[in-house]
């Protein structure tokens, strides 16, 4: 599942009318990541691969030993679904993210972002976070 | 006489159908593959339920009556493409056609320091082959550079590069721009130097009649999956004295003649070229594809793709931000319709045009270098075939500048 902090993002999604309202939100959460990864950021080292739009994670964890994640992307969708999975996951333990499902997005109905051959980014995405969480694991 | 576009789109079951979220679909992907009619599937089918065995092996009926398919679909494919049957090799498709060529021709007879002339506007697969043979046996690669303003190959840059040519690469039509490329100019300027000339007609063939013989390049690569047929298929065509330099790259099954423990002899002439157990189904399914597009002028169908292509650009050229790449409206140019919308980036609007049941194509299309030489990492691209109607084009439109409206 999610962490309940998301519920209420959850919910504003699932009242949405249809997809494209649900996607005019995800373009409003992309405005609001809450971690931004700015462009001149981005490089070979926190590119997330097997995108076909550009996409960047850095990852680490603060002085409370807390998970955090930075994110950027050009894609509006891929930006806004990272917005979403950073206030999922800031401030957990890398423990818990390492084994996080991304249930989140498809309660939220985003479900062609869900489909591995769109290749749109959002798996490889959330892949990329969990990877990262493992690593900074104790 | 006019086609009768709602009785070409009866031989398209899948036109029919509606998307997940109820949305029915408009298909504008065409360049990356054409949709299959009816009867294609139905030879396909066929083959499996009624004579499923191996061609050229056995001698029972069912061998038999395949052997008679394949090579009577190659018969009709060769003869559509103004050929004989001996100078058609299948392949899986182009790709695997110029790499025949790469492998089997240019390591043959090109040496260190020899010259092959690519453009800017190749897909990946008539550029990787040949900087596979740079660092294989050492050739040189220019590229011919595309005019940026004009969209079309930098003729004067060409004639420069052909110096010392051994060999060009040219594709007849880009499947980004939609643009025609002079080709009967290039092979004969090309061939005037010495040097031999493969056409990557991969775009082209959907879109005109690809005559080898009288084209007169020395190599032609071809994909049936672009053209009505099947995914997996292809040929290239390759005159007698060219295919008489070449050596097989792949070795085993209907190719060889003989094998002993102390080597092999191979068959003669395309067969030579033609490994393992062949593509039976799809051979079939090309040839029925071809068959089906015999019934049209493709003259016809060029001007009607043409026209559903110009009318749509200029229609986009009226949305505020839309930038279009190509020369949609030009009379050579070939039903593909490249953009980018200066704000929505080009993967969100391929899935919101999704949304709407459109299938567009996004991305760098395999054309990485054209990308770089237009400045930019992907496009949308709206590509039209000959069941596609005007009416899908004005609802696209309508759709793309609502599009534009509720998300730029």
């Amino acid at each position: 599942m999610w962490p309940e902090s998301l519920d209420e993002v959850v919910d504003e999604f699932r009242a949405c009318f249809d997809s494209m309202e649900r996607y005019e939100l995800l373009f409003e959460y992309a405005k609001r990541n809450p971690s931004p990864l700015p462009p001149e950021e981005w490089d070979d080292d926190n590119q997330v691969h097997g995108c076909q739009s550009r996409a960047h994670v850095a990852c680490f964890l603060d002085e409370q030993g807390r998970f955090q994640m930075r994110g950027g992307a050009d894609a509006q969708i891929v930006q806004g679904l990272m917005s979403v999975t950073a206030m999922a996951v800031n401030g957990m333990s890398p423990n818990k993210v390492a084994s996080m499902e991304p249930a989140y997005a498809e309660a939220m109905g985003i479900q062609s972002s869900l489909t591995p051959s769109r290749a749109n980014g959002f798996l490889n995405m959330f892949k990329r976070v969990r990877e990262d969480a493992s690593k900074l694991c104790d | 006489m006019a086609l009768d576009i709602e009785a070409i789109r009866a031989d398209f079951p899948i036109l029919e159908r509606r998307l997940p979220n109820g949305k029915r679909l408009v298909y504008f992907d065409n360049a990356a593959t054409s949709q299959k009619p009816q009867c294609v599937i139905d030879a396909m089918s066929k083959y499996y339920e009624h004579y499923n065995s191996n061609a050229h092996r056995s001698n029972h009926t069912l061998a038999d009556e395949a052997t008679t398919a394949l090579e009577g679909a190659r018969d009709r494919i060769a003869s559509y493409f103004g050929t004989s049957p001996g100078q058609m090799i299948y392949t899986s498709g182009a790709t695997e056609a110029i790499n025949l060529v790469a492998y089997g021709w240019a390591r043959e007879n090109l040496s260190e320091g020899d010259v092959v002339v690519l453009t800017e506007m190749e897909h990946h697969a008539d550029i990787v082959p040949w900087q596979q043979m740079s660092v294989d046996i050492g050739i040189e690669v220019r590229y011919v550079p595309i005019d940026i303003e004009s969209y079309t190959l930098d003729m004067d840059a060409f004639e420069v590069a052909l110096d010392g040519a051994s060999l060009v690469c040219v594709v007849h039509t880009s499947n980004v721009l939609g643009i025609r490329n002079p080709v009967e100019d290039i092979i004969e300027k090309s061939h005037a130097v010495g040097a031999k000339v493969l056409i990557d007609c991969a775009q082209g063939a959907p879109h005109e009649r690809i005559k080898f013989d009288s084209l007169g390049a020395d190599f032609v690569a071809i994909s049936a999956h672009k053209m009505a047929g099947p995914t997996g298929i292809g040929c290239i065509l390759v005159r007698h004295d060219a295919m008489a330099e070449m050596v097989p790259f792949m070795t085993g099954g209907s190719m060889i003649k003989r094998v002993t423990t102390e080597g092999s002899t191979f068959q003669d002439g395309h067969a030579m070229f033609e490994t393992g157990t062949p593509r039976i189904a799809e051979a079939i399914g090309w040839g029925a594809a071809v068959e089906w597009l015999e019934q049209f002028d493709m003259r016809e169908v060029h001007d009607h793709i043409n026209d559903i292509a110009a009318w749509t650009a200029s229609r986009m050229r009226d949305i505020s931000g839309i930038r279009i790449y190509g020369d949609p409206e030009s009379e050579d140019s070939s039903g593909a319709v490249s953009f980018l919308h200066e704000t929505i980036q080009s993967q969100d609007l391929a899935l919101l045009l999704d949304e709407g049941g459109f299938a567009v194509r996004t991305g760098h299309h395999c054309a990485q270098p054209l990308m770089d030489a237009l400045g930019v990492p992907s496009t949308n691209r709206a590509s039209f075939w000959i069941y596609n109607t005007m009416g899908e084009a004005e609802s696209f439109v309508q759709y793309l500048e609502e599009v534009i409206d509720r998300f730029a």
